[in-house]
């Protein structure tokens, strides 16, 4: 073994150590939420409960497919979440290469008016959102109750962050490129396409990252304006399994939960390394 | 690059080069996001300004003019005053809560060790769960009989009996605290990480070469250059968690007796529980208000630290 | 068994509905929201649709289950936004804000004499408003106590407790024994009304003829230091503001606690979930009076709905014999008509009789604006006495000024 692998060694005990507790908590509720969810009913609310369940209750997961109709569920979710990013990014994207490479008058006062629309409690706001899109008439009906409508009200509550983010990183990829572009006779729109766009790749993709995962656990407003049973997303799916409720199942509420979880756990385990550069690379220069 | 300029991220990107001048071409890039941002969060924006000075009914119909007695009501209401403090003290618990682990789980996480990748995934996983969701299960997790908490710490020998943690505010706003601060974390952690990473290594290797320790390394080099990023991890953060809704509302729903309301609760409360758009609307404002000074106040302090 | 077969019925209409919806081209749609009562609630009411939907062609019937924790939210945010269904279903108890701002349908013009008939009279009385029958009573409930058969038969109360003292002497033996007596719940919706069986039993009662507060009468505090002093000399379950309904029901079927209060649909979950549990049904206990809670829920119509004369023949159909017995079967209510109370499941049944025979002495919430904030200005001052904040009658004194605010406006 040599010196630095020891050294390694050594860093890699006391740095888990140090970072124990703290995984323990966050590793807490997933132990929960499995632990509950292969419970069988009766299990679930004997007293003293035990982390291990007396036999695994795997049923609990095709009960509650079928009672949340779960499909349908991440279905809605996949559908508004990916509209959301996609429209996100579409007009964030050129606002934030505006900001981060043209000088021009407002441009302080746009900056502060995207924070400004993030102070504002979403709670509130959807009333006066759900009166616009009642309002708001077509083919027949309204704007309320469609995941089209959602995936608009998305984009405009993930702008700011989205602007931001990419703005940071956008700065960081250096602007000498594309002048020496200019220089070769390419248009500005030419060199965008060109020689900024593939840089700036990552960062859209980071930031298609967050935004979805925003859009994917959103609650208060599917609330407001989604009905339909089979508009429903998941978060709203879930929750109504506990809400006003005689009997709550928590078995197949947990299921349902870890369900949900576990697509975004996967994504975020497979591009962690990305999101931390991401966030990084720009946020401050 | 100094704390003025990467205080001023947060609102306003840096100005970088001047290129050439095309007067119209940035309006037209911004222009959607603009239309986008003014037509869902502009009309209902309006609407909270005019519901908030009118009579309003339960419904919604608006009776008539209220000027500002529906302010006055909820400034001598004690249960909103009760809730403003506590507000004050969720987002400071939280947000100081926050920084004060992320900022030493970054520092570790920075470094290069057996398992990073690991520990990283573990560590943003909260990020993964609906808000919503993740209430319940902490709810679930908390409940006095079958709660696993109070079953651990049972098998452990820590107690007997069971705590009855959402009985009380003495235990369930902290708890609340908790789940926020956990829930908070892996943000917080990203972005931390993002400023450690840029900040060159060369600069330790300089320092340890002068004999610096590590804690001078850390509070003379690491924290200062860290500086901007903790600026938006705490505007970020106080805004987001000064609205959050959640956590509170699915564990306790404000109560017992208030106890454990904070403003966002309260609205809700007011808005659709007890049917009171119009004192809703004005307790929003008055957050918007509350934030926006917040953030007025925090940029300039900290300009102001950093230009001495 | 009976619940796939039924789905499955439900599915086949659905289907046979999809293709004739398809042929009739100009069908009315009625629009229906329905509280969430059980998982039984959607398939019934989809059943009923479909079979409505049979015997009119002409009109399809769209059905909406709503939470009950986001159904007020929501038919808030529908009517301001002008996209509120046909019918709906609510609590009767927030009827006078609908009928105020002028957003319920008034529904004497629609029936007759007969069609009156056939409601148990104070329940269609309930959703009466100046002479005017704003709401169709669709699900009615009632309280009383549920005992432990096993726990109370040792602690010398084999048919259950019949008077607050007999509760608390029971509970003192349990205690002894090493388990909670009387379960208490203080978190979540109804805290309030728990409140008011005892408050009732000594005769007070929440809202005089005035319209204005009266829970803090000398009854209303004896009733909440009766409470308090339960809380305190541990004949509760510990943490009593830790406790929702559901969690006190929980308790019950494990055989954790031994009285609790609550509706007949616990029977329905103590049938599925514990039925082993031996347990007997007795009225709320008595203080100075008998007294119980009753509760319904109503059907009402909006104004601006447009398909109206079809909604209320969807109506009429509902409340004919078969499907209310089917609907108050399935959800464990009590019977609205007199019609399905005479079927046998009723009379024949011990314990659904204790409610129903509980129905001549049942108070019901006042029908009046601003029940809400009473309702939370009393769960505070409840909740603030349980946790040790404040004495009963200051706490009480407190609540009616706050809710004497907003009563009546």
């Amino acid at each position: 073994m040599t010196a630095a692998t020891r050294r390694k060694l050594i860093r890699s005990v006391w740095s888990w150590l140090v970072l124990a507790p703290l995984l323990l908590v966050t590793l807490l509720p997933f132990a929960v939420m499995l632990s509950t969810a292969l419970k069988a009913h009766d299990e679930v609310i004997a007293f003293p409960p035990h982390w291990l369940p007396a036999h695994l209750d795997w049923q609990n997961f095709a009960d509650m497919w079928t009672a949340v109709d779960f499909g349908t569920g991440a279905l809605n979710s996949l559908i508004v979440s990916i509209g959301g990013t996609i429209v996100t990014l579409g007009v964030s994207v050129p606002a934030a290469y505006a900001i981060s490479r043209i000088t021009f008058h407002g441009k302080g006062a746009y900056s502060q008016f995207l924070l400004i629309t993030q102070m504002l409690s979403p709670i509130l706001l959807v009333l006066g959102i759900f009166r616009m899109a009642a309002s708001i008439h077509i083919g027949g009906g309204t704007l309320v109750d469609t995941r089209s409508a959602v995936i608009v009200i998305y984009a405009a509550f993930q702008l700011a962050f989205a602007v931001w983010m990419l703005a940071s990183y956008f700065t960081t990829i250096p602007p000498e490129l594309e002048e020496a572009a200019w220089i070769d006779g390419a248009t500005r729109i030419q060199a965008m396409l060109r020689i900024f766009m593939p840089l700036a790749v990552p960062a859209i993709a980071v930031t298609g990252i967050v935004t979805f995962v925003g859009c994917w656990n959103e609650f208060p407003i599917a609330l407001t304006m989604l009905r339909d049973p089979a508009n429903l997303t998941l978060p709203l799916k879930v929750v109504n399994l506990v809400a006003g409720r005689y009997t709550v199942e928590w078995n197949q509420v947990m299921a349902a939960t870890l369900l949900a979880t576990v697509p975004v756990a996967v994504v975020f385990a497979a591009l962690q390394r990305y999101l931390v550069q991401g966030l990084t690379l720009g946020a401050v220069k | 690059m100094s704390t003025t300029t990467a205080a001023r991220t947060a609102a306003a990107a840096p100005v970088r080069h001047g290129g050439v001048r095309l007067p119209l071409a940035p309006w037209l890039l911004i222009l959607p996001s603009l239309l986008l941002a003014f037509a869902i969060i502009g009309y209902p924006f309006y609407q909270i300004v005019f519901l908030s000075v009118s009579d309003v009914s339960r419904f919604g119909l608006v009776r008539g003019f209220a000027g500002l007695a529906n302010f006055t009501t909820i400034f001598t209401d004690s249960i909103f005053l009760g809730a403003l403090l506590r507000t004050a003290e969720w987002t400071i618990g939280v947000v100081a809560g926050t920084l004060a682990i992320s900022i030493p789980i970054a520092l570790v996480l920075r470094q290069d060790f057996y398992g990073r990748g690991v520990a990283r995934t573990i560590i943003m996983l909260p990020w993964a769960i609906s808000l919503a969701m993740a209430a319940i299960v902490w709810l679930w997790s908390f409940n006095a009989d079958y709660g696993m908490i109070n079953a651990t710490l049972r098998e452990l020998g820590l107690m007997h009996g069971s705590v009855q943690w959402m009985a009380q505010a003495q235990t369930a706003f902290p708890a609340e605290i908790a789940v926020g601060i956990i829930v908070s974390i892996p943000f917080t952690t990203t972005i931390l990480l993002g400023g450690l990473s840029s900040i060159p290594g060369d600069i330790y290797e300089a320092a340890a070469i002068d004999g610096a320790r590590p804690w001078h390394c850390f509070r003379h080099l690491t924290l200062p250059l860290l500086g901007p990023f903790i600026n938006i991890a705490v505007v970020l953060n106080v805004i987001h968690v000064f609205n959050s809704f959640p956590i509170i509302w699915v564990m306790t729903q404000g109560g017992p007796d208030n106890s454990t309301h904070i403003l966002v609760t309260y609205l809700y409360e007011l808005s659709f529980r007890l049917g009171r758009p119009g004192q809703a609307s004005a307790v929003s404002l008055a957050m918007l208000a509350i934030v926006l000074a917040f953030t007025i106040v925090y940029m300039r302090l900290r300009r102001n630290e950093a230009i001495q | 068994m009976k619940l796939s077969r039924k789905s499955l019925l439900a599915c086949a209409a659905a289907l046979a509905l999809s293709v004739a919806g398809a042929r009739a081209a100009s069908a009315e749609t009625v629009h229906v929201t329905v509280s969430y009562y059980s998982a039984a609630t959607g398939p019934y009411f989809e059943k009923m649709a479909a079979e409505f939907h049979k015997a009119n062609p002409g009109t399809d019937i769209k059905i909406d289950v709503v939470n009950w924790d986001s159904l007020l939210q929501q038919l808030r945010t529908d009517i301001a936004g002008g996209t509120n269904p046909d019918i709906s279903i609510i609590g009767t108890r927030w009827l006078l804000d609908f009928v105020k701002d002028d957003i319920a349908e008034p529904l004497d013009g629609y029936m007759d004499s007969a069609f009156k008939a056939r409601f148990i009279s104070p329940f269609l009385q309930h959703a009466t408003i100046d002479g005017k029958v704003y709401g169709l009573p669709i699900a009615a409930s009632a309280r009383a106590l549920y005992y432990n058969k096993d726990m109370l038969t040792k602690a010398g109360f084999p048919n259950g407790p019949a008077t607050w003292d007999d509760v608390v002497a029971a509970s003192e033996k349990l205690k002894a024994a090493g388990t909670p007596g009387f379960g208490l719940m203080a978190k979540g919706t109804e805290v309030d009304v728990y409140y008011y069986y005892a408050l009732w039993s000594y005769g007070g009662d929440v809202i005089d003829s005035h319209n204005k507060a009266a829970f803090d009468s000398p009854a209303g505090v004896r009733a909440l230091t009766l409470y308090k002093s339960l809380v305190d000399k541990g004949l509760t379950q510990p943490g009593v503001t830790n406790y929702t309904r559901e969690d006190l029901q929980n308790l019950f079927k494990q055989g954790r606690v031994g009285m609790v209060m609550t509706a007949p649909f616990l029977i329905n979950q103590i049938a599925k979930e514990a039925p082993k549990l031996d347990y007997g049904i007795v009225p709320v206990p008595k203080g100075t009076t008998s007294s119980t809670y009753a509760v319904t829920d109503s059907v009402v119509m909006f104004k601006n709905s447009k398909v109206k004369q079809a909604a209320w023949k969807f109506l009429d159909f509902l409340f004919t014999k078969e499907p209310r017995v089917e609907f108050t079967k399935g959800e464990g209510f009590l019977p609205t008509t007199v019609a399905e109370a005479q079927d046998p499941y009723f009379t024949d049944n011990a314990r659904l009789k204790t409610f129903v025979d509980l129905l001549p002495t049942a108070h019901f919430a006042p029908t009046i604006t601003g029940w809400e904030d009473t309702a939370k200005a009393v769960t505070d001052a409840v909740q603030s006495v349980y946790i040790g904040q404040a004495q009963p009658e200051a706490a009480l004194k407190q609540a009616a000024a706050r809710a004497d605010e907003s009563l009546g406006k």
